[in-house]
């Protein structure tokens, strides 16, 4: 009798979503035992900072500051960058770099199961965590949140063999699938053809495409490229970027969520005020084409003179909010 | 009697939430392989030791409580241990008699069999495992009962469990 209640529960949950809340309810509680089996090494870093010595404290601040200087002078020169992105790609009339948001979670557990690479947070659904949301570390993108309780939730690691990303290579944009090995240390380059400009130390970067993870952040870094004749395909293996199995600390990215029609008419509308002010200021002829994406349900704006821009496809590191790009008028 | 029965059937329940705790708690990443299946010892001792309070339907919320706790699907280590259990209650006139190292003997295959479903549950919902080496967890549960039930024999004693 159970037996077939048990069975009957697994082709449900794997089947519909309607245990989801169940799930996520008992999570509530059960998850604590997670947070208690942590608590030794918890006391132990308390202790330890109790009792360091002020010296090394010293030393670590010290440290700290110095880092803390490297880190501001590459942030002066980003804001630079950042501004002269947004004016290029204002003249290319493409959208904007999308800012994303991120919240600082800290990981309480790692699924006992030696063949998935799963881990959990301590920020869940009432932090406003959802699902398919990327997780980064410090050093480049971790992977994605899969299930979500109230408090709590379980994030999927990039180098999960059921874990696959799209990335491209930042030298030269060239696309691939990057795809988890089970192994910690490595992810395999799927499908790249023999003749594929890729060679070691290329840095992979997300792609952005299939939606999930916003572009532009480090995945992994190339080291190794096997040229078999007897493969139809190159083998590529690298190295993620992120402390996959070391990281304690993980950013969470909440990075656009509306949908491309939001996107899209929020864009027109931004466009529409621009034009107003380039109208108002009189300078006719460098006046952009009108931002209309698909979907966008008011009427283009005035100015249907001014020349097609540019696909913004071909960047290396695209914006997120890639559908709302320009079309032809 | 029915008052020191209801008084020390916290203790057993006190087991079972170590249990889950052990069966969580973190270990060095070349170890998991050798987790032992802490829960399922505990149903099997007790099961042989207080059928009567401890069943198959202890085995399956025990299960699905794993099951969140794994993000598995629910019920797979339900269907697990409730089996584990229904072998080892049909198996019980015979294992009380045997000396330890048969029950243990015993317990290898049991669990051996168990680890396999496991296995064959996996493969069919798409996570499969890359080998055989969930059996290790089977062996290295069967080279503890000796001691994990001589440890709960003594609480069983102590605490005048029946």
């Amino acid at each position: 009798m159970l037996v077939v209640l048990s069975v009957a529960l697994m082709v449900v949950d794997s089947r519909f979503d309607l245990l989801k809340p169940v799930r996520s309810q008992m999570g509530l509680v059960l998850m604590e035992s997670y947070w208690i089996t942590d608590l030794p090494q918890r006391t132990w870093q308390g202790v330890a900072g109790q009792f360091g010595s002020r010296t090394e404290l010293i030393a670590e601040n010290e440290k700290l500051k110095t880092e803390a200087l490297l880190l501001q002078g590459r942030l002066q020169k980003l804001a630079a960058l950042t501004e002269q992105n947004v004016r290029l790609r204002e003249l290319l009339n493409s959208s904007a770099l999308v800012n994303e948001k991120v919240e600082v979670a800290e990981l309480i557990g790692v699924d006992p199961n030696p063949f998935t690479h799963r881990i959990l947070i301590n920020k869940g659904e009432r932090d406003g965590v959802f699902l398919g949301q990327p997780v980064l570390d410090a050093r480049g993108l971790m992977g994605q949140v899969v299930e979500l309780m109230p408090y709590t939730s379980r994030v999927l690691l990039l180098t999960d063999t059921t874990h696959s990303i799209p990335v491209q290579v930042n030298r030269n944009g060239l696309r691939a699938i990057a795809s988890g090995t089970g192994n910690p240390e490595r992810l395999e380059l799927r499908h790249v053809a023999d003749t594929a400009d890729i060679k070691e130390g290329d840095l992979l970067v997300s792609s952005g495409m299939g939606q999930r993870f916003p572009a532009g952040y480090p995945v992994a870094t190339v080291n190794e490229v096997i040229h078999d004749s007897g493969q139809p395909f190159a083998i590529v293996r690298a190295i993620p970027t992120a402390a996959l199995n070391r990281s304690r600390y993980m950013l969470l990215v909440f990075s656009d969520r509306r949908t491309p029609e939001e996107r899209a008419t929020e864009a027109a509308i931004a466009q529409e005020e621009a034009d107003r002010q380039g109208a108002s200021h009189n300078q006719v002829p460098a006046a952009p084409a009108p931002a209309v994406p698909a979907g966008a349900p008011q009427q283009p704006p005035g100015s249907p003179s001014a020349t097609p821009a540019p696909a913004a496809g071909t960047a290396p590191a695209q914006p997120a909010a890639a559908p709302a790009q320009p079309r032809r008028q | 009697m029915a008052s020191t029965r209801s008084r020390n059937g916290w203790a057993i329940w006190l087991t079972f939430a170590i249990g889950l705790l052990l069966s969580v708690s973190p270990m060095p990443q070349f170890m998991e392989v050798f987790r032992p299946m802490w829960l399922a010892l505990l149903l099997a001792f007790w099961t042989l030791a207080v059928p009567g309070k401890v069943g198959m339907t202890t085995a399956f919320l025990l299960g699905l409580a794993e099951d969140v706790l794994y993000g598995t699907l629910l019920g797979q280590n339900a269907l697990i241990l409730t089996l584990i259990t229904f072998l080892v209650l049909s198996l019980q006139q015979r294992l009380r008699m045997f000396p330890m190292w048969q029950q243990s003997l015993v317990i290898l295959v049991i669990f051996g069999i168990a680890q396999l479903i496991q296995l064959w549950l996996s493969a069919l919902t798409g996570n499969r495992l890359p080998t055989l080496a969930l059996v290790w967890s089977a062996v290295i549960s069967a080279l503890l009962w000796p001691w994990v039930s001589f440890a709960l024999r003594g609480l069983r004693h102590r605490l005048h469990i029946h």
